[in-house]
């Protein structure tokens, strides 16, 4: 792959990870970064946490500085869109009309923020994906603002969070009748709800959102149980769905690409990672999304082995952290597998961990305010997994 | 400054944390790598603000495990 050399078709993190293991492993053929957003890459989880709390500036989410990109000659096509994709003749074409070719490419379009129809349209309606949302959001969030966030999954709750410290109202709106408990189970995700409420956030759980009412701006939210919720703002947080449309026609699956465990597509030459993707998991036999800021950060890496030749090897248990109230939490493993949880500490002064199991094997952990507990979990977690991994290990090689 | 940070390579997912917090110990390459010392609150610290629990510490004098 001389002449053509990499494409790289995102600006996110699987998409840094993809350049940085290309040059650190001695490739020395053009790598080319497709960015449809105006700002160099930069690190996402901030947005909703250091960045909105204004702890952080925008100059501190860079992955790199701009003089990295040019020492190692990593060009970055800012401002860029993919449209189409021909994968027989190696040609992406972007929004400019510019037909760019390649010898490998990776797909890393990311994720795009799912959207409720009736909100469309409205000025104070937020999603929570980009620098450009977070800018947005942060104007909106003054003292005494009343911001309403519709789903309470993490997004939902980090910005929660954050929007309480910064002395913000804030009424949380879950459909479930536990926030995260298809994942988590219904006593973690009690737990969750609970926190907020202490924290002063009104969390109206099994409730329906069925319209919206204001000119131009959303003034009330109303629910199903026909409470009308006043607002100054609305964040939506009710999941992501892979950025892949731009792949309509070229072959490939434009609800999230498949790979195998080393990110390569059913196309030759072309791979995806990060959450465009959806990779093998050796541990379950499945193809599955994690959308996890470790996920995307690994696959990336493991795409620039992969086209360089080498297997990255099992990619690692899945595992997220988040930053709420000045706690922290961290999860490694599978918990929507288990069929038990065991809650040990004290949820009450949030310092406690959950070990989730299926058939009295642990397969999954959560820890609240004790990281010291995370290295001893992923240690139970992987022992349960062990042989799995050697026999699908060998499938994946072989395949 | 007893405490030695090690970086677990195939925990850290080079999050940056270590770097953000005590730039003169660890620096970031495909992990991170512990590049000097200092003081014993930083390397705890810097532990302890790992998402990804990579790195443990060791008090050199004693050999206790400090972190995690």
């Amino acid at each position: 792959m001389e002449d053509n050399g990499v494409l790289i078709v995102g600006g996110g993190l699987a998409a840094q990870r993809c350049a940085e293991g290309l040059r650190r492993r001695g490739y020395e053929g053009p790598v080319r970064m497709v960015c449809a957003e105006p700002e160099p890459p930069y690190d996402r989880p901030p947005l909703s946490k250091e960045l909105l709390a204004g702890e952080a500036g925008e100059e501190d989410l860079a992955y790199r500085p701009a003089w990295w990109y040019e020492e190692k000659e990593v060009e970055l096509l800012l401002g860029t869109r993919a449209v189409a994709l021909d994968p027989a003749a190696r040609r992406l074409r972007v929004d400019s009309g510019a037909e760019l070719p390649y010898e490998k490419l990776l797909i890393a379009t990311g994720g795009a923020a799912r959207e409720l129809p009736f909100l469309a349209g409205y000025e104070n309606v937020h999603s929570l994906r980009t620098l450009a949302d977070a800018r947005v959001l942060r104007r909106e969030l003054t003292a005494g603002a009343h911001l309403a966030i519709v789903g309470a999954g993490f997004i939902g709750q980090e910005v929660a969070a954050t929007a309480r410290a910064l002395g913000a109202e804030v009424t949380m709106i879950e459909a479930l009748e536990t926030p995260l408990a298809p994942i988590l189970g219904e006593q973690v995700g009690a737990w969750f709800a609970e926190l907020h409420r202490t924290e002063g956030v009104r969390v109206l759980a099994s409730a329906r959102l069925e319209g919206a009412r204001g000119a131009g701006r959303v003034e009330e939210l109303i629910l199903a149980s026909g409470e009308r919720l006043a607002c100054d703002a609305v964040v939506v947080g009710v999941g992501t769905m892979p950025a892949t449309g731009w792949l309509r026609g070229s072959g490939l699956e434009e609800d999230g690409v498949r790979t195998d465990t080393a990110g390569r597509t059913r196309v030759p030459g072309v791979f995806a990672a990060g959450d465009a993707s959806v990779p093998f998991d050796p541990r379950f036999g499945i193809h599955a999304r994690t959308e996890h800021w470790d996920a995307a950060a690994w696959q990336g890496a493991a795409v620039a082995t992969a086209m360089l030749g080498d297997y990255p090897g099992t990619p690692p248990l899945p595992s997220f952290w988040s930053d709420q109230y000045g706690l922290r939490i961290q999860y490694v493993g599978h918990a929507h597998r288990a069929d038990g949880v065991l809650l040990e500490g004290d949820p009450a002064t949030r310092d406690f961990q959950a070990v989730f199991s299926r058939g009295g094997v642990p397969v999954a952990g959560l820890a609240v305010g004790r990281p010291r507990a995370i290295p001893a979990l992923r240690k139970q977690i992987e022992r349960g997994h062990g042989p799995l991994d050697e026999v699908n290990d060998r499938k994946d090689e072989a395949a | 400054m007893s405490y030695v940070p090690k970086i677990d390579p195939n925990e850290c997912s080079a999050h940056g944390d270590c770097v953000d917090v005590a730039p003169q110990i660890f620096e970031l390459g495909d992990t991170a790598v512990v590049i000097g010392s200092g003081p014993d609150d930083l390397i705890l610290e810097a532990a302890e603000a790992c998402p990804a629990v990579a790195i443990s510490v060791v008090d050199s004098e004693t050999g206790e495990t400090i972190f995690p």
